[in-house]
């Protein structure tokens, strides 16, 4: 039963930080189109991050999982139900980082760049060095937030039969009779988000060193 | 030798810019030579700050002659319009530095990194030569135990005096101060005197937008009296605010006075 669970918690884990190490940095970029001077780009991501926000995730995960067979006739393998499950996962999340990155990035006083401007800085250099630094730290709640539901929609991944410990725990319980597989999923949930908040505070608390 | 000399450290010339149908600068010219400290002076909304940030490129005239030293930063086409040289742009950040009126410092930066962030990361210069530099900087400006600091853990002034120094790293010809002295108490005023007729006695041009006649009485070379977009009336600093001719001049500063 714990090696079961364990190996559905790996992938859990797993669905978690592809999560993450993709739609961290893609949200940056998709917050630069929803910013951006040129209005075609603008309204695209607006209209990505508006559905995306508009639509359950479970009904995303279906149609990235269906996609490649009903739109281009592709037969998928087995192992596809995993990709499909973290591509839809990225593009949802994302979007919703995306939208934070923005309310950060346009909170950040003109000054900033104005500053860096005469110093010489570049318009990459100014976002790197000077303004993601400070969004950073404007976000992180909200951020840490959405890392928390992060934890408990991978569980979501069941939907398409990606054998995550939610999958796991739902086949012992059927198989052995008992609630204690559910009680366990659920502690171990539980400790994940204790230990992200953990996490999430020494971050803060890092970077506590200043305000503006 | 001469010739060298005689070149102002800045040139604007003929520059107009307006926003919509709003004339905000309206032919004005002013140099500024090394070691001379200009102020410019006028009532509300006569065209200072626009000036200013035309000057420091946060903003694009809509018609001038305007150069650092050597440097074209851009010239009139046929039509009149101003175009700016891409080299011009660019390398003009090397030529001057400004003291924003709220300084604007880097809060995520220690004091050190405020101030060699952008030569080592901009002008690529070694890190080692940039912070011995910055060092003797901080000296200068009475603020050598404050260098692993935060600039929210400094006064005002200090973090006024950070700016200075951050400005100064980038070896400019040219420094502007946006309201130099408004949130200064008399000492640190006087203090900010002392410091811009060091930097001008080094050679340094200084240009100074500010409300206050007498600091800019004490501290100018010359002043330029900014009014409507226009320069209604410049001259050695004691003559324009104890001796004005322009009637527009002479009545500001009777109202400056109550
Ligand atoms: N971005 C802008 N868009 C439109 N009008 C502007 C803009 N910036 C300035 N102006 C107008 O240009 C005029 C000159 O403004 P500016 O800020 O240069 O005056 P100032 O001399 O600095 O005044 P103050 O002493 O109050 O700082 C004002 O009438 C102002 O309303
Ligand atoms: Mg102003």
């Amino acid at each position: 039963m714990i090696t079961m669970l364990a190996q559905g918690y790996v992938v859990s884990l797993l669905v978690f930080s592809l999560t993450l190490l993709g739609s961290i940095p893609l949200g940056i970029v998709v917050a630069h189109g929803r910013l951006s001077r040129f209005a075609p780009i603008r309204l695209i991501t607006q209209l990505y991050i508006s559905i995306i926000r508009g639509t359950p995730l479970m009904l995303q995960m279906f149609a990235v999982f269906f996609m490649p067979f009903y739109v281009f006739g592709i037969k998928t393998g087995a192992g596809f139900k995993f990709i499909a499950c973290i591509i839809a996962f990225i593009i949802n999340y994302t979007a919703y980082f995306a939208e934070i990155y923005r309310s950060g990035i346009q909170s950040m006083p003109k000054g900033q760049y104005e500053a860096a401007q005469v110093l010489g800085y570049s318009r990459s250099q100014t976002f790197f060095r000077i303004i993601l630094p400070q969004v950073i730290k404007r976000i992180l709640p909200a951020m840490g937030n959405e890392i928390i539901t992060l934890v408990k929609d991978t569980s979501l991944a069941f939907s398409v039969g990606v054998a995550e410990m939610f999958t796991e725990s739902k086949a012992l319980v059927a198989s052995q009779r008992t609630m204690v597989p559910f009680m366990i999923a659920a502690a171990i949930y539980w400790v994940t988000c204790l230990l992200i908040e953990f996490c999430l505070s020494r971050a803060e608390k890092k970077l506590g060193y200043y305000h503006d | 030798m001469t010739n060298a000399s005689a070149l102002p450290a800045v040139s604007v010339r003929n520059a107009r810019k307006s926003f919509g149908d709003k004339v905000v600068l309206h032919d004005v010219s002013l140099q500024i030579m090394p070691g001379e400290v200009v102020s410019m002076i006028g009532p509300s909304g006569a065209g200072k700050s626009t000036l200013l940030r035309c000057m420091t490129l946060l903003d694009r005239f809509d018609s001038a002659t305007f150069s650092y030293g050597d440097l074209v930063v851009c010239s009139p086409n046929e039509q009149g319009h101003a175009v700016y040289s891409p080299e011009g742009t660019q390398e003009s950040h090397n030529r001057f530095g400004i003291v924003f009126q709220n300084y604007n410092l880097f809060p995520h930066f220690t004091v050190m990194q405020n101030i060699t962030d952008a030569p080592i990361v901009v002008q690529g210069r070694s890190r080692d030569e940039v912070e011995a530099e910055a060092r003797e900087l901080l000296e200068r400006v009475d603020l050598t135990e404050h260098a692993n600091k935060v600039p929210c853990e400094l006064s005002g002034g200090q973090q006024q005096r950070v700016a200075i120094a951050r400005a100064l790293a980038m070896n400019p010809d040219v420094i502007y101060f946006d309201e130099a002295t408004s949130a200064l108490d008399p000492k640190l005023t006087a203090d900010m005197q002392r410091i811009i007729r060091e930097l001008a006695s080094n050679g340094m041009a200084v240009g100074i937008v500010t409300h206050e006649m007498g600091f800019a009485k004490l501290v100018s070379d010359r002043i330029a009296f900014l009014f409507d977009g226009e320069i209604a009336e410049e001259g050695p600093a004691e003559q324009v605010i104890d001796h004005p001719r322009d009637p527009r001049t002479q009545r500001f500063l009777s109202q400056a006075e109550d």
